[in-house]
Protein backbone atom coordinates (compact mmCIF):
# COMPACT_ATOMS: atom_id res chain seq x y z
CA UNK A 1 0.00 0.00 0.00
CA UNK A 2 2.72 2.02 0.85
CA UNK A 3 4.91 1.40 -2.05
CA UNK A 4 1.49 2.34 -4.58
CA UNK A 5 1.33 6.04 -2.93
CA UNK A 6 4.74 6.98 -2.93
CA UNK A 7 5.26 8.32 -5.83
CA UNK A 8 2.04 10.70 -4.96
CA UNK A 9 3.80 11.26 -2.25
CA UNK A 10 7.00 12.05 -3.78
CA UNK A 11 4.91 14.61 -6.38
CA UNK A 12 3.58 16.19 -3.68
CA UNK A 13 6.46 16.79 -1.44
CA UNK A 14 8.53 17.90 -4.50
CA UNK A 15 5.71 20.63 -5.26
CA UNK A 16 5.71 21.87 -2.10
CA UNK A 17 9.42 22.36 -2.17
CA UNK A 18 9.13 23.52 -5.28
CA UNK A 19 7.08 26.29 -4.28
CA UNK A 20 9.44 27.12 -1.41
CA UNK A 21 11.88 27.73 -3.27
CA UNK A 22 10.95 29.69 -5.97
CA UNK A 23 12.74 32.49 -4.24
CA UNK A 24 16.08 30.89 -3.45
CA UNK A 25 18.72 30.13 -5.61
CA UNK A 26 17.94 26.60 -5.83
CA UNK A 27 16.24 25.23 -9.13
CA UNK A 28 14.00 22.62 -8.89
CA UNK A 29 12.04 20.57 -10.94
CA UNK A 30 10.52 17.12 -11.37
CA UNK A 31 7.86 15.09 -13.54
CA UNK A 32 5.50 12.33 -12.78
CA UNK A 33 3.70 9.83 -15.32
CA UNK A 34 0.90 6.99 -15.33
CA UNK A 35 0.06 4.86 -18.11
CA UNK A 36 -1.36 1.24 -19.13
CA UNK A 37 0.85 -1.05 -20.88
CA UNK A 38 0.15 -4.55 -22.54
CA UNK A 39 2.83 -6.64 -24.70
CA UNK A 40 0.37 -9.99 -25.02
CA UNK A 41 2.73 -13.24 -25.74
CA UNK A 42 5.79 -11.66 -24.08
CA UNK A 43 7.09 -11.17 -20.76
CA UNK A 44 8.45 -7.70 -21.55
CA UNK A 45 6.10 -6.49 -18.75
CA UNK A 46 4.81 -9.23 -17.02
CA UNK A 47 4.97 -12.74 -17.33
CA UNK A 48 1.09 -13.07 -17.83
CA UNK A 49 1.11 -10.52 -21.14
CA UNK A 50 -2.06 -8.65 -19.10
CA UNK A 51 -3.03 -5.24 -19.37
CA UNK A 52 -1.03 -3.92 -16.83
CA UNK A 53 -0.54 -0.40 -14.73
CA UNK A 54 3.22 -0.82 -14.26
CA UNK A 55 3.91 2.52 -15.79
CA UNK A 56 4.98 4.47 -13.21
CA UNK A 57 7.88 7.28 -13.15
CA UNK A 58 8.21 10.12 -10.78
CA UNK A 59 11.25 12.52 -10.42
CA UNK A 60 12.82 15.28 -8.60
CA UNK A 61 15.46 16.75 -9.07
CA UNK A 62 17.32 20.03 -7.96
CA UNK A 63 20.29 22.05 -8.57
CA UNK A 64 22.25 24.82 -6.51
CA UNK A 65 24.54 26.84 -7.11
CA UNK A 66 27.23 27.24 -4.67
CA UNK A 67 29.73 29.82 -6.85
CA UNK A 68 29.29 31.23 -10.37
CA UNK A 69 31.39 28.15 -11.30
CA UNK A 70 30.26 25.68 -9.17
CA UNK A 71 26.82 24.30 -8.83
CA UNK A 72 25.74 20.71 -7.13
CA UNK A 73 22.76 18.66 -8.99
CA UNK A 74 20.98 15.79 -8.67
CA UNK A 75 17.76 13.83 -9.14
CA UNK A 76 15.77 10.91 -7.72
CA UNK A 77 13.14 8.74 -9.25
CA UNK A 78 10.47 6.32 -8.32
CA UNK A 79 10.09 3.71 -10.96
CA UNK A 80 7.37 0.52 -11.27
CA UNK A 81 7.60 -0.97 -15.21
CA UNK A 82 7.24 -4.32 -14.45
CA UNK A 83 9.71 -6.65 -15.82
CA UNK A 84 11.62 -3.61 -17.87
CA UNK A 85 13.14 -2.27 -14.40
CA UNK A 86 13.97 -2.78 -11.16
CA UNK A 87 10.57 -1.65 -9.00
CA UNK A 88 11.54 1.20 -6.20
CA UNK A 89 13.37 4.32 -5.83
CA UNK A 90 17.09 5.44 -6.69
CA UNK A 91 19.52 8.21 -7.86
CA UNK A 92 19.57 8.63 -11.13
CA UNK A 93 22.47 11.42 -10.88
CA UNK A 94 23.99 13.57 -7.89
CA UNK A 95 27.33 15.06 -8.88
CA UNK A 96 29.07 18.44 -8.36
CA UNK A 97 29.89 20.20 -11.47
CA UNK A 98 32.87 22.92 -11.66
CA UNK A 99 32.51 24.71 -15.02
CA UNK A 100 36.34 25.41 -15.50
CA UNK A 101 36.27 27.17 -18.50
CA UNK A 102 33.99 29.61 -19.74
CA UNK A 103 34.00 32.20 -22.09
CA UNK A 104 31.38 33.13 -24.59
CA UNK A 105 32.57 30.29 -27.43
CA UNK A 106 34.50 27.85 -25.16
CA UNK A 107 33.53 25.76 -22.04
CA UNK A 108 34.60 22.91 -20.02
CA UNK A 109 33.09 21.32 -16.97
CA UNK A 110 33.85 18.74 -14.96
CA UNK A 111 31.62 16.44 -13.65
CA UNK A 112 32.66 14.27 -10.12
CA UNK A 113 30.31 12.03 -8.78
CA UNK A 114 26.85 9.82 -9.77
CA UNK A 115 27.59 11.48 -13.01
CA UNK A 116 24.69 10.96 -16.08
CA UNK A 117 25.72 9.61 -19.44
CA UNK A 118 25.43 12.56 -22.30
CA UNK A 119 27.32 10.79 -25.20
CA UNK A 120 24.11 9.19 -26.42
CA UNK A 121 21.71 11.21 -27.89
CA UNK A 122 18.69 10.41 -25.98
CA UNK A 123 20.81 8.94 -22.89
CA UNK A 124 20.69 12.04 -20.74
CA UNK A 125 16.86 11.51 -21.25
CA UNK A 126 16.01 8.44 -21.34
CA UNK A 127 14.82 8.27 -17.64
CA UNK A 128 12.20 12.18 -18.10
CA UNK A 129 8.76 10.61 -19.39
CA UNK A 130 8.16 14.30 -21.13
CA UNK A 131 11.60 14.66 -22.92
CA UNK A 132 11.61 11.18 -24.43
CA UNK A 133 10.35 10.89 -28.41
CA UNK A 134 8.35 7.84 -26.98
CA UNK A 135 7.32 6.23 -23.77
CA UNK A 136 9.73 3.20 -25.62
CA UNK A 137 12.90 4.06 -26.69
CA UNK A 138 14.40 2.52 -29.55
CA UNK A 139 15.66 -1.12 -28.04
CA UNK A 140 18.44 -1.65 -30.48
CA UNK A 141 20.37 1.11 -28.69
CA UNK A 142 18.07 2.30 -25.33
CA UNK A 143 17.50 -1.59 -24.25
CA UNK A 144 15.38 -1.45 -20.78
CA UNK A 145 17.21 -3.73 -19.12
CA UNK A 146 20.42 -1.56 -18.62
CA UNK A 147 18.75 1.41 -18.46
CA UNK A 148 20.25 1.61 -14.85
CA UNK A 149 24.10 0.47 -16.06
CA UNK A 150 23.24 3.07 -19.16
CA UNK A 151 22.30 6.06 -17.89
CA UNK A 152 24.87 7.03 -15.99
CA UNK A 153 28.01 6.15 -13.51
CA UNK A 154 29.98 6.74 -10.32
CA UNK A 155 33.14 8.12 -11.35
CA UNK A 156 33.63 11.62 -13.08
CA UNK A 157 33.19 13.28 -16.53
CA UNK A 158 34.23 16.06 -18.64
CA UNK A 159 31.91 17.93 -21.34
CA UNK A 160 33.79 20.48 -23.51
CA UNK A 161 31.85 22.89 -25.95
CA UNK A 162 33.21 25.10 -28.28
CA UNK A 163 31.42 27.62 -30.33
CA UNK A 164 33.00 28.30 -34.33
CA UNK A 165 31.93 30.44 -36.90
CA UNK A 166 30.53 27.13 -38.87
CA UNK A 167 28.94 25.15 -36.29
CA UNK A 168 28.75 24.05 -32.56
CA UNK A 169 31.29 20.91 -30.97
CA UNK A 170 31.02 18.99 -28.21
CA UNK A 171 33.47 16.17 -26.84
CA UNK A 172 32.47 14.38 -23.99
CA UNK A 173 34.83 11.85 -21.82
CA UNK A 174 33.60 9.83 -18.87
CA UNK A 175 35.30 7.19 -16.84
CA UNK A 176 33.27 5.09 -13.85
CA UNK A 177 31.23 2.00 -12.51
CA UNK A 178 27.70 1.73 -11.55
CA UNK A 179 26.20 -0.12 -8.94
CA UNK A 180 24.26 -2.87 -10.14
CA UNK A 181 21.28 -3.82 -8.04
CA UNK A 182 20.10 -7.59 -7.44
CA UNK A 183 17.05 -7.02 -9.28
CA UNK A 184 18.78 -5.69 -12.22
CA UNK A 185 21.57 -8.29 -12.11
CA UNK A 186 18.57 -10.85 -12.49
CA UNK A 187 16.77 -9.20 -15.09
CA UNK A 188 19.95 -9.38 -16.82
CA UNK A 189 21.31 -12.88 -16.01
CA UNK A 190 18.30 -14.86 -14.68
CA UNK A 191 16.24 -15.23 -11.56
CA UNK A 192 18.73 -18.17 -10.98
CA UNK A 193 21.80 -15.53 -10.79
CA UNK A 194 22.38 -15.74 -6.41
CA UNK A 195 25.73 -14.18 -6.63
CA UNK A 196 26.98 -10.83 -7.19
CA UNK A 197 27.38 -8.46 -10.48
CA UNK A 198 29.57 -6.02 -10.56
CA UNK A 199 30.77 -3.36 -13.57
CA UNK A 200 34.42 -2.79 -13.33
CA UNK A 201 34.64 0.28 -15.30
CA UNK A 202 32.81 1.95 -17.93
CA UNK A 203 34.83 4.09 -20.18
CA UNK A 204 33.20 6.25 -22.89
CA UNK A 205 34.00 8.92 -25.01
CA UNK A 206 31.94 10.97 -27.90
CA UNK A 207 32.02 13.89 -30.07
CA UNK A 208 29.13 15.74 -31.61
CA UNK A 209 28.77 18.53 -34.11
CA UNK A 210 25.66 20.67 -35.30
CA UNK A 211 25.82 22.94 -38.34
CA UNK A 212 24.86 26.42 -37.43
CA UNK A 213 23.43 27.31 -40.84
CA UNK A 214 21.48 24.02 -41.66
CA UNK A 215 19.66 21.61 -39.19
CA UNK A 216 22.09 18.64 -39.48
CA UNK A 217 24.09 17.09 -36.57
CA UNK A 218 25.81 14.69 -36.31
CA UNK A 219 28.18 12.13 -33.80
CA UNK A 220 29.91 9.32 -32.41
CA UNK A 221 30.68 7.40 -29.62
CA UNK A 222 32.79 4.62 -27.85
CA UNK A 223 32.23 2.83 -25.26
CA UNK A 224 34.24 0.00 -23.43
CA UNK A 225 33.26 -1.63 -19.90
CA UNK A 226 33.95 -4.62 -17.62
CA UNK A 227 31.59 -6.77 -15.88
CA UNK A 228 32.38 -9.43 -13.17
CA UNK A 229 30.19 -12.00 -11.62
CA UNK A 230 30.98 -13.91 -8.14
CA UNK A 231 28.98 -16.80 -7.82
CA UNK A 232 27.76 -18.27 -4.57
CA UNK A 233 28.91 -22.02 -3.61
CA UNK A 234 25.45 -23.35 -4.00
CA UNK A 235 24.03 -21.69 -7.05
CA UNK A 236 24.05 -23.12 -10.74
CA UNK A 237 26.01 -20.29 -12.45
CA UNK A 238 29.76 -20.14 -12.01
CA UNK A 239 32.04 -16.70 -12.06
CA UNK A 240 33.08 -15.16 -14.54
CA UNK A 241 33.43 -12.18 -16.81
CA UNK A 242 32.18 -10.43 -19.34
CA UNK A 243 33.61 -7.07 -21.83
CA UNK A 244 30.73 -4.86 -23.39
CA UNK A 245 32.36 -2.47 -25.89
CA UNK A 246 30.29 -0.56 -28.47
CA UNK A 247 30.59 2.04 -31.32
CA UNK A 248 27.47 4.19 -32.08
CA UNK A 249 26.96 6.71 -34.84
CA UNK A 250 24.18 8.87 -34.61
CA UNK A 251 22.35 11.94 -37.59
CA UNK A 252 19.88 14.72 -36.50
CA UNK A 253 17.83 16.47 -39.77
CA UNK A 254 15.22 18.94 -38.45
CA UNK A 255 13.25 20.25 -41.60
CA UNK A 256 10.76 22.65 -40.19
CA UNK A 257 8.38 20.35 -38.15
CA UNK A 258 9.70 16.92 -39.53
CA UNK A 259 12.69 15.51 -37.31
CA UNK A 260 14.36 12.54 -38.00
CA UNK A 261 16.67 10.88 -35.81
CA UNK A 262 18.85 7.89 -36.80
CA UNK A 263 21.20 5.97 -34.06
CA UNK A 264 23.42 2.60 -35.48
CA UNK A 265 25.14 0.52 -32.81
CA UNK A 266 27.69 -2.11 -33.14
CA UNK A 267 28.35 -3.98 -29.87
CA UNK A 268 30.57 -6.44 -28.85
CA UNK A 269 30.15 -9.03 -26.11
CA UNK A 270 32.34 -11.59 -24.84
CA UNK A 271 31.58 -13.96 -21.80
CA UNK A 272 33.94 -15.78 -20.13
CA UNK A 273 32.67 -18.17 -17.49
CA UNK A 274 29.03 -17.43 -15.92
CA UNK A 275 27.43 -20.27 -17.54
CA UNK A 276 29.64 -23.26 -17.19
CA UNK A 277 33.72 -23.22 -15.83
CA UNK A 278 34.78 -23.11 -19.67
CA UNK A 279 31.79 -21.42 -21.14
CA UNK A 280 33.35 -18.84 -23.54
CA UNK A 281 31.07 -16.65 -26.31
CA UNK A 282 32.02 -14.15 -28.27
CA UNK A 283 29.59 -12.31 -30.56
CA UNK A 284 28.89 -8.67 -32.33
CA UNK A 285 25.88 -7.67 -32.18
CA UNK A 286 24.71 -4.89 -35.05
CA UNK A 287 21.86 -2.60 -34.58
CA UNK A 288 20.24 0.89 -35.15
CA UNK A 289 16.69 2.43 -36.08
CA UNK A 290 15.73 5.45 -37.86
CA UNK A 291 12.77 7.62 -36.31
CA UNK A 292 10.40 10.36 -37.67
CA UNK A 293 8.65 12.89 -35.82
CA UNK A 294 6.04 15.18 -36.97
CA UNK A 295 5.03 18.25 -35.46
CA UNK A 296 1.53 19.48 -36.47
CA UNK A 297 1.76 22.02 -33.44
CA UNK A 298 3.21 23.16 -30.75
CA UNK A 299 0.96 20.59 -28.57
CA UNK A 300 0.53 17.84 -31.17
CA UNK A 301 2.86 15.37 -32.80
CA UNK A 302 3.88 11.80 -34.05
CA UNK A 303 6.30 9.40 -34.19
CA UNK A 304 7.14 6.69 -36.49
CA UNK A 305 9.94 4.52 -35.61
CA UNK A 306 11.84 1.57 -37.56
CA UNK A 307 14.31 0.01 -35.30
CA UNK A 308 16.62 -3.36 -36.20
CA UNK A 309 18.81 -5.45 -33.73
CA UNK A 310 21.06 -8.68 -34.29
CA UNK A 311 22.32 -10.21 -31.61
CA UNK A 312 24.79 -11.78 -33.58
CA UNK A 313 26.34 -10.44 -37.00
CA UNK A 314 27.51 -13.92 -37.61
CA UNK A 315 23.89 -15.17 -36.88
CA UNK A 316 21.41 -12.79 -38.16
CA UNK A 317 18.43 -15.09 -38.15
CA UNK A 318 19.34 -17.21 -34.98
CA UNK A 319 20.08 -20.42 -36.34
CA UNK A 320 23.62 -21.17 -34.46
CA UNK A 321 21.67 -19.61 -31.29
CA UNK A 322 18.72 -22.10 -31.45
CA UNK A 323 20.84 -25.40 -32.32
CA UNK A 324 23.47 -24.17 -29.90
CA UNK A 325 20.77 -24.33 -27.50
CA UNK A 326 19.20 -27.77 -28.76
CA UNK A 327 16.45 -26.40 -29.80
CA UNK A 328 15.20 -24.67 -26.56
CA UNK A 329 15.86 -21.42 -27.37
CA UNK A 330 14.19 -20.48 -30.56
CA UNK A 331 15.84 -18.55 -33.82
CA UNK A 332 13.72 -15.63 -32.93
CA UNK A 333 15.34 -14.67 -30.12
CA UNK A 334 18.85 -13.71 -32.21
CA UNK A 335 16.83 -10.58 -33.41
CA UNK A 336 14.26 -7.98 -32.54
CA UNK A 337 12.99 -5.71 -35.41
CA UNK A 338 10.46 -3.31 -33.78
CA UNK A 339 8.12 -0.71 -36.14
CA UNK A 340 6.43 1.59 -33.65
CA UNK A 341 3.46 4.71 -34.25
CA UNK A 342 2.81 7.09 -31.81
CA UNK A 343 0.66 10.26 -30.97
CA UNK A 344 1.54 12.87 -28.20
CA UNK A 345 -0.53 15.35 -27.30
CA UNK A 346 -0.63 18.39 -25.16
CA UNK A 347 -3.57 18.96 -23.70
CA UNK A 348 -3.19 21.43 -20.90
CA UNK A 349 0.36 23.54 -19.90
CA UNK A 350 2.88 21.09 -18.78
CA UNK A 351 0.57 18.25 -19.26
CA UNK A 352 1.12 15.26 -22.14
CA UNK A 353 -1.06 12.05 -23.29
CA UNK A 354 1.35 9.56 -25.23
CA UNK A 355 -0.13 6.32 -26.95
CA UNK A 356 1.86 4.10 -29.23
CA UNK A 357 1.83 0.32 -30.81
CA UNK A 358 4.44 -1.46 -31.29
CA UNK A 359 4.87 -4.42 -33.99
CA UNK A 360 7.78 -6.67 -32.91
CA UNK A 361 9.67 -9.47 -34.72
CA UNK A 362 11.80 -11.48 -32.66
CA UNK A 363 12.47 -10.98 -29.06
CA UNK A 364 16.39 -10.75 -28.51
CA UNK A 365 16.56 -7.81 -26.36
CA UNK A 366 14.21 -9.22 -23.45
CA UNK A 367 15.39 -9.69 -20.17
CA UNK A 368 16.65 -12.15 -19.33
CA UNK A 369 19.46 -11.66 -21.30
CA UNK A 370 21.71 -14.79 -21.02
CA UNK A 371 18.72 -17.49 -19.95
CA UNK A 372 15.93 -16.34 -22.63
CA UNK A 373 12.14 -17.28 -21.21
CA UNK A 374 10.99 -19.08 -24.62
CA UNK A 375 7.83 -20.08 -22.58
CA UNK A 376 6.56 -16.65 -21.69
CA UNK A 377 8.01 -15.05 -24.81
CA UNK A 378 6.15 -18.04 -27.50
CA UNK A 379 5.54 -16.14 -30.62
CA UNK A 380 7.64 -14.61 -33.01
CA UNK A 381 5.39 -11.72 -33.85
CA UNK A 382 3.84 -9.78 -31.17
CA UNK A 383 2.63 -6.37 -30.13
CA UNK A 384 2.75 -3.40 -27.42
CA UNK A 385 0.46 -1.37 -26.46
CA UNK A 386 1.16 1.55 -24.34
CA UNK A 387 -0.51 4.90 -23.00
CA UNK A 388 1.00 7.20 -20.87
CA UNK A 389 -0.42 10.47 -18.96
CA UNK A 390 2.69 12.70 -17.67
CA UNK A 391 2.46 16.33 -15.54
CA UNK A 392 5.63 18.06 -15.50
CA UNK A 393 7.18 21.24 -13.30
CA UNK B 1 6.74 -10.01 -48.11
CA UNK B 2 5.52 -10.76 -44.26
CA UNK B 3 3.36 -8.47 -42.15
CA UNK B 4 7.09 -6.84 -41.08
CA UNK B 5 7.60 -6.28 -44.36
CA UNK B 6 4.31 -3.95 -44.80
CA UNK B 7 5.09 -1.98 -41.79
CA UNK B 8 9.06 -1.21 -42.86
CA UNK B 9 7.04 0.01 -46.40
CA UNK B 10 4.85 2.19 -44.10
CA UNK B 11 7.38 3.39 -42.13
CA UNK B 12 9.62 4.17 -45.40
CA UNK B 13 6.41 5.80 -47.01
CA UNK B 14 5.85 7.89 -43.97
CA UNK B 15 9.30 9.65 -43.95
CA UNK B 16 9.47 10.14 -47.41
CA UNK B 17 5.86 11.84 -47.81
CA UNK B 18 5.60 13.61 -44.50
CA UNK B 19 5.09 17.21 -46.03
CA UNK B 20 5.79 19.98 -43.67
CA UNK B 21 2.61 21.58 -42.89
CA UNK B 22 2.83 24.14 -40.34
CA UNK B 23 5.33 27.15 -41.15
CA UNK B 24 6.20 29.94 -39.13
CA UNK B 25 3.00 32.30 -38.64
CA UNK B 26 4.83 35.72 -39.12
CA UNK B 27 7.49 35.10 -41.85
CA UNK B 28 7.59 38.77 -41.16
CA UNK B 29 8.19 39.66 -37.72
CA UNK B 30 11.96 41.09 -37.48
CA UNK B 31 12.97 40.23 -33.46
CA UNK B 32 16.15 41.94 -31.65
CA UNK B 33 18.05 40.77 -29.25
CA UNK B 34 18.39 43.18 -26.40
CA UNK B 35 19.97 43.02 -22.82
CA UNK B 36 20.40 45.35 -19.89
CA UNK B 37 22.53 48.23 -20.01
CA UNK B 38 25.46 46.70 -17.54
CA UNK B 39 25.98 43.99 -19.87
CA UNK B 40 29.64 44.99 -21.58
CA UNK B 41 29.21 42.95 -24.83
CA UNK B 42 27.54 44.69 -27.68
CA UNK B 43 27.71 42.01 -30.82
CA UNK B 44 27.22 38.51 -30.83
CA UNK B 45 27.35 35.61 -33.16
CA UNK B 46 24.22 32.76 -34.16
CA UNK B 47 26.51 30.42 -31.97
CA UNK B 48 26.97 32.46 -29.36
CA UNK B 49 23.43 33.39 -28.80
CA UNK B 50 22.48 29.52 -29.37
CA UNK B 51 25.26 28.49 -26.72
CA UNK B 52 23.55 31.60 -24.55
CA UNK B 53 19.31 30.93 -25.08
CA UNK B 54 20.23 27.04 -24.53
CA UNK B 55 20.93 27.80 -21.37
CA UNK B 56 24.94 26.31 -21.80
CA UNK B 57 26.19 30.03 -21.01
CA UNK B 58 26.06 30.80 -17.39
CA UNK B 59 28.43 34.44 -17.10
CA UNK B 60 29.36 36.72 -19.62
CA UNK B 61 32.83 37.77 -20.45
CA UNK B 62 33.41 40.70 -17.64
CA UNK B 63 32.27 37.64 -15.13
CA UNK B 64 29.20 38.74 -14.64
CA UNK B 65 25.88 36.24 -14.12
CA UNK B 66 23.98 35.96 -17.34
CA UNK B 67 19.83 36.02 -17.06
CA UNK B 68 17.96 34.31 -19.82
CA UNK B 69 14.25 35.61 -20.14
CA UNK B 70 12.15 33.78 -22.64
CA UNK B 71 8.39 34.12 -24.31
CA UNK B 72 6.00 30.59 -24.08
CA UNK B 73 6.83 28.62 -26.76
CA UNK B 74 3.65 29.53 -28.78
CA UNK B 75 4.27 33.33 -28.53
CA UNK B 76 4.88 34.59 -32.24
CA UNK B 77 7.61 36.40 -31.42
CA UNK B 78 9.27 33.36 -29.84
CA UNK B 79 8.92 31.53 -33.05
CA UNK B 80 10.42 34.00 -35.08
CA UNK B 81 13.69 34.29 -32.80
CA UNK B 82 13.69 31.15 -32.73
CA UNK B 83 13.57 30.39 -36.44
CA UNK B 84 14.76 33.50 -37.62
CA UNK B 85 17.95 34.25 -35.26
CA UNK B 86 18.79 31.11 -33.93
CA UNK B 87 18.05 29.36 -36.83
CA UNK B 88 16.34 26.47 -35.26
CA UNK B 89 12.72 25.05 -34.26
CA UNK B 90 10.92 26.00 -31.10
CA UNK B 91 10.67 22.11 -30.45
CA UNK B 92 14.48 22.06 -30.47
CA UNK B 93 15.04 24.64 -28.05
CA UNK B 94 12.64 23.66 -25.47
CA UNK B 95 14.10 19.78 -25.56
CA UNK B 96 18.02 21.26 -24.81
CA UNK B 97 15.94 22.79 -22.26
CA UNK B 98 14.56 19.51 -20.78
CA UNK B 99 17.71 17.92 -21.39
CA UNK B 100 19.73 20.49 -19.24
CA UNK B 101 16.85 20.53 -16.32
CA UNK B 102 16.48 17.25 -16.23
CA UNK B 103 19.67 15.74 -16.38
CA UNK B 104 21.92 18.24 -14.51
CA UNK B 105 23.23 19.78 -16.95
CA UNK B 106 21.76 23.65 -16.24
CA UNK B 107 19.35 25.99 -15.00
CA UNK B 108 16.02 26.71 -16.94
CA UNK B 109 15.54 30.85 -18.77
CA UNK B 110 12.82 32.60 -16.95
CA UNK B 111 9.46 32.20 -18.94
CA UNK B 112 7.98 35.80 -19.00
CA UNK B 113 4.11 36.11 -20.02
CA UNK B 114 4.35 39.27 -22.13
CA UNK B 115 6.16 41.69 -24.54
CA UNK B 116 5.57 43.62 -21.35
CA UNK B 117 7.41 41.94 -19.16
CA UNK B 118 10.01 41.00 -20.81
CA UNK B 119 10.97 44.53 -20.95
CA UNK B 120 10.97 45.88 -17.81
CA UNK B 121 12.63 42.27 -16.23
CA UNK B 122 15.25 42.93 -19.08
CA UNK B 123 15.44 46.75 -18.32
CA UNK B 124 15.68 45.77 -14.57
CA UNK B 125 17.77 42.70 -13.81
CA UNK B 126 21.50 43.66 -14.03
CA UNK B 127 23.28 40.61 -16.80
CA UNK B 128 19.24 40.30 -18.45
CA UNK B 129 19.45 39.51 -21.99
CA UNK B 130 16.16 38.30 -24.13
CA UNK B 131 14.28 39.60 -27.35
CA UNK B 132 11.47 41.52 -28.44
CA UNK B 133 9.74 42.49 -31.88
CA UNK B 134 12.42 45.57 -33.78
CA UNK B 135 9.14 47.33 -33.84
CA UNK B 136 9.46 48.19 -29.86
CA UNK B 137 11.91 50.77 -29.40
CA UNK B 138 13.66 49.75 -26.38
CA UNK B 139 13.39 51.39 -23.11
CA UNK B 140 16.03 53.12 -21.17
CA UNK B 141 18.52 50.78 -19.86
CA UNK B 142 18.51 48.50 -22.55
CA UNK B 143 20.74 47.86 -25.15
CA UNK B 144 20.21 46.12 -28.67
CA UNK B 145 22.73 43.40 -29.54
CA UNK B 146 24.53 43.35 -32.86
CA UNK B 147 24.55 40.12 -34.76
CA UNK B 148 27.36 38.47 -36.34
CA UNK B 149 28.20 36.28 -38.73
CA UNK B 150 28.46 32.64 -37.72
Amino acid sequence: MLENRLPYFFIVASSLLHAYVQAEEVEVHGFIAQGLIQAPHSNYVDDEGDLSFDLTEAGVNASYRLTPSLRVAGQAVYLNAGNRYAEGARIDYLFADWTAINTLDTQLNVHVGRYKNYHWYYSSIQDVPHARPSIILAQSAYIDAFRDVALGSDGVGLIWQKATDNGEWEVDWSYGTANISREQMQNLLSDIAQGELNQDFVHQFSVKYRDVMSNWQVGFSLLDSDFTYDATPDEILYSGDAVSQRIMVYGVYNWKNLEIVSELMRERAIYNGILSPDFFNQSVAEGGYVQAKYHFSADLSITARLDLYDRDKEDRDGTRLSQMSGGTIPSYFGYMDQAMLGVSYDFAENWRVQAEVHRVKGAGRLAPLLAPDPIANDRKYWNIFALHVMHWF
Amino acid sequence: MDSFGYLRCLFIALVLFAVPAVEARNDNLQVVVITNASVSSHALSTSQLRRVFSMRQLTWPDGQSMRVFVLNNKHEAHEAFCVGTLNMFPYQLERMWNKLIYSGLGEAPTEVASLDEMLEKVMTTPGAIGYVPSSIVPSENIQIIRLEEG
